[in-house]
């Protein structure tokens, strides 16, 4: 039931100055997709954004909207920009009012919306994006990831349909990249077509529904990111290189290794490639042999979620270490339990926060991020959160992911996606609202007792 | 590293919240008590009650108060010895010789520079109050408010939003400079100044070509309403005011005419 949301059609752009910059471009953008533009500098990632809405007026060709033309009048101009809203690479280019506020007004208020919508609109998109704390500042007081969110929710107060960010992660430190994904996402759930052009394979990797190879003006491949980035032949030539896990998974794969047939695209699909669960290496005992089945007590630090007593048979020795593999066929695994903060009950939550046998907690999105604070939740786990929660979760412990929105059903989704991929069986559970808590149980079994660090 | 700027004070100060007209009204207020006062007792209580503004309710370190003040402090006193040795008549209440010159101060003149010095010292802590509590951001609205015109006002607004991109461009265009000793003499100095300013002028220009495509992404149509910021006044600050202005006016008109000497 996707809709075709943007198209090009033979898409030609040459600067005033003769150079061309976009030579032939055929695109399709989907409703609701999360599209990747990777090229090189100079590829005409840029260019391309400025002629989707319309600041550029493109030499041939066209660029539909739903399916129209888009007009060049001012009326449909200001349409078409109401439409599609783009984050610029450099936030001081965008930033021009004196505080954060009225910056993010800016649009709302050309719009020609009344006073109290705008307002509205102002505090629900820097509650958005996290910054509400700060709009009475001058953009010269933020730092770099919190400028960018401010350009964001800027672009944001306007509600597109489409959001197109160019570079957004540029000149952005780990931590401030994490959380424009994390937004972007967030974003993402609610509907909003997402565009980003990036130099960042790893992220374009894990993050986009398509990516588009784009080089000297022109698609030099598109589809899914497995695909695009699976062959190294695509890339040469680009200015890119391979995803890391991407890298890592195909050495595993021709050494025999992996386990199923779908490239993994996060680090917990990796993990689940690379051996049945029940087999792993431990020290063992100077005078084992191979087909020997011992006891390994005390002598290994067992993994969190291992009983000590089992009994596991020898496969192959080196070194004093040996593969085993677990007789006892029950693996144990963690499980999960997610949180909402908009609509729970605190006392649930501080009766799972003081539970001993719950061993992490992770925080997703903004707004519970903001909710966390206040009440001085430490997060173990603050960035990357469903994926690292599944990596703790095999390793057998229990995760309680506090989130909000529509961040709670996709966690749960995910988690199981991966569970029916891998086979393996993480169980979810989740808290804080009225439909679900009928069937789930708020307190987990023990999945290791007695240890919380 | 913004620290040492006015601007950011006055941003960090707890009466930014109070409404800019008001403090714009008892600041205009007391500059007009304390110049037409006659005696110095006036403007020296509102030195010191703005001053007391400043460092309590508005939270400036004091040392930094302090600095502030110095240097229109020691222009005021140079100015005022002028005054002492070389205007009032009467007789003379000393006089020093200099080289082989003498010069005498009378009574008339040390009451003139005395009250010279405190209206100064008065008007610049009334200034000063303004500055470290209102930053310009809330002064625009003010602006707004007092119809000046409004490309006028939107002018100002975007102007001061660039200088401090452009300082920072410049800030770092000076390091990258400095590092290839283009400092190093006067007349590398200048040549490298003057680079340095022309790359600034060309960064602007291009500058300003994207923050247009920028606006015109959010549907710039040409107006620039920003949306303001509301600042009630309170009825306990306005009474508050009108009892100080009241007071200082009265204090004034009380000791008219006295002199500290």
């Amino acid at each position: 039931m996707a809709t075709t949301l943007l198209e090009t059609k033979g898409l030609r752009y040459v600067y005033p100055d003769g150079t061309p910059a976009i030579r032939g471009v055929d695109l399709r953008i989907e409703d609701g997709e999360r599209i990747a533009f990777v090229g090189p500098n100079g590829s005409g990632k840029s260019t391309l954004f400025l002629l989707l809405n319309g600041t550029l007026r493109p030499t041939a060709g066209e660029v539909l909207f739903r399916g129209r033309p888009l007009q060049y009048d001012p009326r449909s101009l200001r349409e078409t920009r109401r439409r599609v809203g783009i984050v610029f690479q450099n936030s001081d280019d965008q930033l021009f009012a004196p505080t954060v506020r009225q910056d993010v007004a800016f649009g709302p208020v050309n719009l020609g919306l009344p006073m109290e919508e705008v307002e509205e609109r102002v505090e629900m998109a820097l509650e958005g994006v996290g910054i509400s704390g700060l709009k009475g500042r001058p953009p010269h007081h933020l730092s770099g990831g919190q400028k960018k969110r401010a350009a964001i929710a800027g672009v944001m107060a306007m509600e597109p349909e489409v959001m197109i960010l160019d570079e957004p992660l540029s000149n952005l430190d780990p931590a401030g990249s994490e959380e424009v994904m994390e937004l972007l996402e967030e974003l993402s759930q609610r509907g909003t077509t997402i565009i980003i052009s990036t130099h960042d394979v790893d992220l374009a990797y894990r993050w986009s529904d398509r990516v588009c190879l784009l080089a000297d003006g022109m698609v030099m491949d598109e589809g899914r990111p497995e695909d695009i980035f699976g062959d190294p032949r695509h890339l040469s030539g680009s200015g890119l290189r391979q995803p890391l896990i991407l890298e890592v998974y195909d050495e595993i794969s021709k050494r025999d290794l992996a386990a199923f047939g779908k490239r993994p695209r996060t680090v917990s699909e990796l993990v689940g490639h690379l051996s049945p669960p029940n087999l792993r290496w431990m020290k063992v005992p100077p005078e084992t042999e191979v087909g020997e089945r011992i006891h390994p007590e005390g002598i290994d630090s067992v993994g969190p979620g291992r009983d000590k007593s089992e009994e596991v048979l020898v496969i192959h020795l080196q070194g004093g270490r040996a593969v085993v593999e677990t007789l006892d066929k029950s693996v144990r695994i963690g499980r999960v339990i997610v949180y909402d903060t908009d609509g729970g009950d605190p006392q649930a939550l501080s009766s799972l926060l003081a539970d001993e046998r719950i061993d992490l907690v992770g925080v997703m999105g903004t707004k519970s991020r903001a909710f966390a604070e206040k009440n001085k939740i430490v997060s173990d786990i603050g960035s990357n959160v469903i994926d690292r929660t599944i990596l703790r979760a095999l390793c057998g412990e229990a995760v309680l992911v506090i989130t909000n929105g529509g961040m709670v059903e996709h966690a749960k989704r995910r988690i199981e996606e991966y569970c029916r991929q891998s086979g393996m069986k993480i169980e979810v559970s989740v808290v804080g609202r009225g439909a679900d808590r009928a069937g789930s149980t708020p307190v987990p079994a023990p999945a290791n007792a007695g240890k919380r660090r | 590293m913004h620290n040492s700027l006015l601007d950011d004070l006055a941003l960090a100060s707890p009466l930014r919240e109070k409404s800019s007209r008001l403090k714009l009204a008892l600041v205009a207020a007391a500059l007009l008590v304390g110049v037409m006062s006659t005696s110095p007792v006036a403007p020296l209580f509102i030195a010191l009650t703005m001053s007391f503004a400043s460092i309590r309710l508005g939270k400036v370190p004091a040392g930094f108060y302090g600095k502030l003040l110095a240097p229109p402090l020691v222009f005021a006193l140079l100015g005022t010895v002028v005054i002492l040795l070389f205007f009032g008549s009467g007789p003379e209440i000393f006089s020093i010789s200099l080289l082989g010159q003498s010069f005498g101060a009378t009574a008339e003149g040390a009451e003139l520079s005395i009250l010279v010095l405190s209206r100064t010292i008065s008007g610049t802590s009334c200034l000063f109050f303004l500055a470290l509590t209102t930053p310009m951001v809330e002064l625009f609205a003010l602006l707004k408010g007092l119809r000046l015109p409004d490309s006028f006002v939107e002018l100002s607004m975007m102007i001061y939003r660039y200088i401090f991109v452009f300082l920072e461009v410049a800030v770092g265009t000076t390091h990258a400079q400095a590092m290839r000793l283009g400092y190093d003499g006067l007349l590398r100095s200048i040549r490298s100044f003057s680079m340095m300013a022309g790359t600034l002028f060309i960064r602007s220009w291009e500058q300003g070509e994207r923050l247009y495509t920028a606006m015109d992404a959010r549907c710039y149509d040409g107006r620039l309403s920003l949306f303001e910021e509301k600042r009630r006044v309170e009825v306990q600050e306005l009474l508050g005011a009108c009892g100080y202005v009241a007071a200082i006016t009265a204090l004034a008109y009380i000791t008219r005419g006295t002199s500290l000497i």
